[in-house]
Formats: structure tokens, sequence, C-alpha cells
């Protein structure tokens, strides 16, 4: 059945997602008042807008067969130092713009360098490197710092022609990460890496820069997300990026992108991230507790990764590696 | 000839890296006395042992799961769910502690049961099943304590937990070499142990062997949850504090000990042994830290460039062979 119905379960899978957000969207919309109301729709969409762009840098990432922990702290480290460095000078944008990219960029170098060269378990690297860019945050500044200039603040929170701003942002980087991963040689060869990385080698692709491409694109993504949270808050604010990663992964798992690589789709992620806006925009409109907000979030999870799972059908694992015997033919 | 050469250093590469961090942290240990006497006296060293027993109890138990091939990252949440809960039954009075324990072992299994279940019947990556669990159990444990911490300790429990036996070793510390050493007989003399390693190496084939691996799977949850309670009996037991975020990412040092202490991710392999010595390289380097007078934030700095460093290392001795 799983041999079989590889391609048939693969899109069941896909389906599972957009059903999902489908089905959620339907019953909220019919349900709950105001949350058709056009600004709140907005809302939804300039506050998913960050976690969004953190997620389609860590789909690349799981896509590859790794995993980044380090994006939440280094998507606050760039909320601090975007605002200290920037002070709220417009004309100082495009100087911090280049560094922060930079910056992601440096920290991916260093995750891809250390995985490659030491074979270091991803996971637990990146938890160190968590850990080493939260220490250099609060070293830095204990308290919110700085001003996010006008141009970061109207990208995140502003509309034109009625539409959010970070909406069109992040539907544009998504557009691009699309492209990269489903229609370029690099995205195919990263696929083909998550799946089964000896014999992507055997097959001639340089797997180490693969995976340090990958981490490139998630500390990209993490720093270029610290922007629009740093025109969200218009402040250096320390904390800013607590649990992005978890969120990150949750969302990049829940599209349909496999933890033992391979597999994943950037709009698969996009929607996976719309379902968490929705859902906490309306335990919001429904004046849920933070505490309870917390708890449901997990059940839904939980009973969302079920949802989608069973229906696919197709795994046969628990861990992080493929089983031996499953559909390896199928994945894709 | 040289295939028995080869074999040979295999062998040694084999023995190398299951016990690699036994090297590690004789290195680590030989630094810190180096740059502080303080290493050297038997109190202090009980001192980095106590310290050391919460991560380390909740992450020997996990250490049977990652065997299996699984994760738990549920653990961090179980930790504050078991402190608070803890806490609040035994409102201050050490004569309630036995029925405190009881309670909370008891919601310990019944999580660890629900991830079991959860992985076993689901069968999706027990990585993102357990992210959520842990958002559940977090959520549950902020509605149970409003936020804050609540409960309260009886002055009695700290004190029998933290008494020096002989004047050098806590009790807590006796706790974590005691569980320790239960489930390293576990691993190695039962029945039950070796399916863990086997079911761990080859799902499938230990499925069409006949091995009871949906009953394995779900007994390592109960296990690793279990241990996971037992590890926020001792952090409240050490800092007497009750709070919602207890164990947060107390899951993440679990798994940087349990890694560096030999277990791979894939499962089939690792030691509680290996464990134990994880999480003391973990904490002598914390201590280390701490002695050599750096603030909080140089600390966690430095916390992750030594998990970098030693798992560098560690990686490097297992795979030069």
């Amino acid at each position: 059945m799983a041999l079989a119905g590889g391609p048939v379960a693969s899109l069941a899978h896909r389906a599972g997602i957009y059903g999902l957000l489908g089905v959620v969207l339907v019953a909220v919309l019919a349900f709950v008042p105001g949350f058709a109301a056009a600004t709140n729709l907005s809302n939804v969409v300039t506050q998913s807008a960050a976690l969004g762009v953190v997620a389609i840098g860590q789909t690349f990432v799981i896509a590859a067969g790794l995993i980044d922990l380090s994006v939440g702290q280094l998507l606050g480290l760039s909320v601090v130092l975007t605002c200290a460095l920037g002070e709220g000078r417009s004309e100082l944008l495009l100087p911090v713009f280049a560094a922060m990219v930079a910056m992601g960029g440096a920290v991916g170098v260093v995750h891809g360098t250390l995985v490659n060269r030491f074979h270091i378990e991803p996971l637990i690297l990146t938890f160190g490197t968590l850990s080493v860019l939260q220490g250099l945050i609060f070293a830095y500044t204990d308290r919110s710092v700085g001003q996010a200039p006008a141009e970061l603040v109207w990208l995140a929170n502003g509309r034109l022609l009625g539409l959010p701003v970070a909406g069109a942002a992040l539907l544009a980087f998504a557009a691009l990460a699309h492209l990269l991963l489903r229609h370029t040689r690099f995205g195919l060869r990263l696929l083909a890496t998550g799946n089964d990385a000896d014999s992507a080698r055997r097959a001639g692709v340089d797997i180490e820069r693969v995976r340090l491409l990958a981490f490139v694109l998630s500390g990209v993504g993490a720093t270029l997300a610290g922007l629009l949270i740093a025109g969200r808050l218009g402040t250096g604010y320390p904390n800013a990026g607590q649990g992005f990663e978890l969120d990150a992964i949750v969302a990049a798992v829940l599209g349909g992108t496999s933890l033992s690589g391979g597999r994943g789709t950037i709009a698969g992620t996009v929607a996976a991230v719309l379902l968490l806006g929705v859902i906490s925009n309306v335990l919001n409109l429904l004046e849920v507790s933070a505490f309870v907000q917390t708890f449901a979030k997990g059940l839904i999870v939980v009973a969302a990764i079920v949802a989608t799972r069973t229906r696919s059908g197709a795994r046969l694992t628990t861990g992080a590696g493929p089983a031996p015997g499953t559909a390896q033919g199928g994945r894709r | 000839m040289s295939a028995v050469a080869a074999s040979g250093r295999t062998a040694a590469g084999e023995v190398l890296s299951r016990w690699a961090i036994l090297g590690v942290l004789a290195v680590l240990y030989a630094i810190a006395v180096v740059l502080s006497d303080a290493f050297l006296e038997p109190v202090y060293v009980g001192n980095i042992l106590r310290q050391a027993a919460p991560v380390g109890i909740a992450a020997i138990g996990t250490t049977l799961v990652m065997i299996l091939g699984c994760v738990d990252l549920s653990i961090g949440a179980i930790i504050s769910f078991s402190a608070v809960l803890c806490a609040v039954l035994m409102a201050g009075d050490a004569h309630n502690s036995p029925l405190a324990f009881a309670a909370t072992v008891t919601a310990g299994a019944a999580f660890g049961a629900a991830n079991g279940l959860l992985v076993v019947f689901n069968r999706s990556s027990s990585f993102i099943l357990t992210l959520g669990t842990a958002l559940a159990i977090y959520g549950l444990t902020q509605i149970f304590s409003g936020g804050t911490a609540r409960g309260m300790v009886a002055p009695d429990f700290r004190e029998f937990f933290n008494h020096r036996i002989g004047d050098v070793l806590p009790v807590l510390a006796l706790a974590l070499l005691g569980l320790a050493a239960l489930l390293e007989w576990l691993l190695r003399t039962t029945r039950f142990g070796r399916q863990i390693y086997l079911i761990g190496s080859n799902r499938e084939a230990a499925r069409l062997a006949g091995l009871p691996v949906a009953a394995v799977t779900l007994a390592c949850y109960v296990i690793s949850g279990i241990f996971a309670a037992l590890g926020g009996i001792a952090v409240l037991a050490r800092s007497g504090v009750s709070s919602t975020f207890t164990g947060r990412g107390f899951e993440f040092d679990a798994l940087a000990a349990i890694v560096l202490g030999g277990t791979l991710f894939s499962g089939g392999r690792g030691t509680v042994v290996g464990t134990v010595a994880g999480t003391l390289v973990l904490f002598i380097a914390f201590n280390l830290v701490n002695i050599l007078g750096f603030n909080y934030n140089l600390q966690l700095v430095l916390k992750g460039a030594i998990i970098v460093l030693a798992s560098a290392a560690y990686a490097r001795l297992g795979r030069d062979r």
C-alpha cells in the first residue's frame, strides 16, 4: 500500500494542510464574530509574516535533512542590532539591511562548516549556537534599545491599497524560495541530499555545499524576519526571538516537510504558518487566556500532525531516519 | 593481514567512540583542576553532582527512548509540571511527601504513556509529536499554577535530599547515581534492555522477528516520563522553587548530555553511564565558567561553545578509525 500509494499518499498529505486550513477558515468565518473583518484578516497576515519568513528558511534546512534551532535567537539579535545600529535613521536602512543579511549568512556558514568538518549532530550544534547567540544578545543589552527606521515600521505594519505590506513581502519571499526549491538545480540537489545523502553524493552532488547553503538560507531568513519584527515592535527588544525556532519547525512539519529530509514545499509551510496565525487570532478574539492558548496550541499541533500524517500512511519510522524497506522511491 | 588490522582498528574505533565521553570528561576535569583548586575538594564535586541531578535523572530516562531511535522533547515540560504539582500537594508539610511523590510520578507516567501511544499509533516523527505534547503540558502547568510559583516545599524534604552522607555526598547526587545504576542494569541484563537495542538498530527487522515493538516503545516513553517527574522532584529539592518554567530548556540540556554520552540519534547505541558522563561534562563546564567569575551572559556563550566543541571532539574521536 505504501509503495503503490507513494505519489497518491504524497498528494493526500499535501492536501492535508490545505484541507485543514480550508476547513478551519470556513469554520471560523462562519462561527467567530469579528474574524471576517478586513482589518482582522489583514492583522492575521501581518502577524504571520515574520514567522513565515523564518519557517521558509527552516523548510530548506529540514528538507536537507538538517535542523536549525538557532533561528529564534538569531532573529532576536537581528532585532536588537537593527534598532541599535539603525537608530531610526532612514539613511542607515540599506547598510543595516546589508549587515543583517551578512550576519545571517555568516551564522549559516559557521553552521554548515561545523557540520561538514566535524560531523556534529545539527540539533546539538544549533542548540549550542542558540545559547551562544542568546548570550551575545544579553551581553550587549538586557533592555530594549534603539529605534526601528520608519521604513521598517511601514514594511511590518503598513498597508498598500488596503493590503498588508508584510503579507506582500512574505509572498515575494515565498515565491523566490519556491522557485529556488522546485525549479533550480540547487533545490533538486537539496531534496536529493535530504532524501539520501550517500546516494546524492555518489550521483555527484556536492552535499557539503548543499548543507552549507541550506544553513545560509535559514540564517538569512531569520535575520530578515528580524527586520520585520523590529518594524513591528519599533524598538530592539532582546527577547523578541524567544520560541520562534519551535514555531518555525512546527510550521514546516505541519506543512508537509519531512523531518527525515527529502520532502517539503514552501506553499505547505506558508499554509501552516497561516493556520497557526488564524488559530492564535481566533483564540485571542474569543478572549481565551494565554495559558489556555498554550495548552490548546499544543493539542492542536498534535491533532494536526495526527490528522495529516495518518492520512499519508506512507511512513513506518518513528525516529529521524527512514526505516529500511519503506517507500524510498515514492517519496517525491 | 590488512583485513585483520582493519577490523582491529574498527573495533578499537568502536570502543573509542563508545567511551570517548569519558576521555572528554577526564580532560575537562583536568583543565578544571588546573584552573581552580576547588575541583579537588570532594564537597565541591559532590555539589556538582547535586546540581547535575535534575537534568541527569531526566536524561538517563530519555536515553532509553533515544536508544530506541525516538526522541522525547516533552521532558522539560514534564519537569515543570512535576515541580509545581509536587509542591502544591506537599503544601509545606513533609508528611505529605509520599502522596506528593506518588501523584507526581503517576502524572509523569501518564504523560509518558500519552507520548508513547501517540508515537506507537501515529508512526510520525516523535520529534514533532513530543514538541506538541510539550506545549500542551506547559499550558496545563500554566493553567494549574496561574502563571506564577505555586505550592510550598517542606523544609524537611529539602533538608533530606540535600543532606550530605559522610559530609560529602548529597542524597540527591546519590539518587542520580542509584537511578543510573538501575537503568544501566535494566539495559544490560534484562530481556527488555536487549529488545530496546534491537528495535533501535532495526525497527522493521525487530518487528518481523516478532519483538513487541509497540509495547517496548510505550514502556520506554513511560520510563522517560517517570524519570522526568523524578527530575522535577529533584529540581524542587535542589532549588525549592516551583515555577511554571522550572524545566524550560532542560530537554535540550538533557539531549546534549545524551548525545555527548555517545547515544546516536538514529538509535541502537548508547549507554546510561555515557549519559551521566555527558551530564557531568556540561555541569563541570557551567561551574568552571562560574568559578572563573564570568557573568551570566558570557556563561551562555561559553555553554554553547562547550556543547559545540565537546560534540565536535566526540564526533572526531568516534569517526577517526
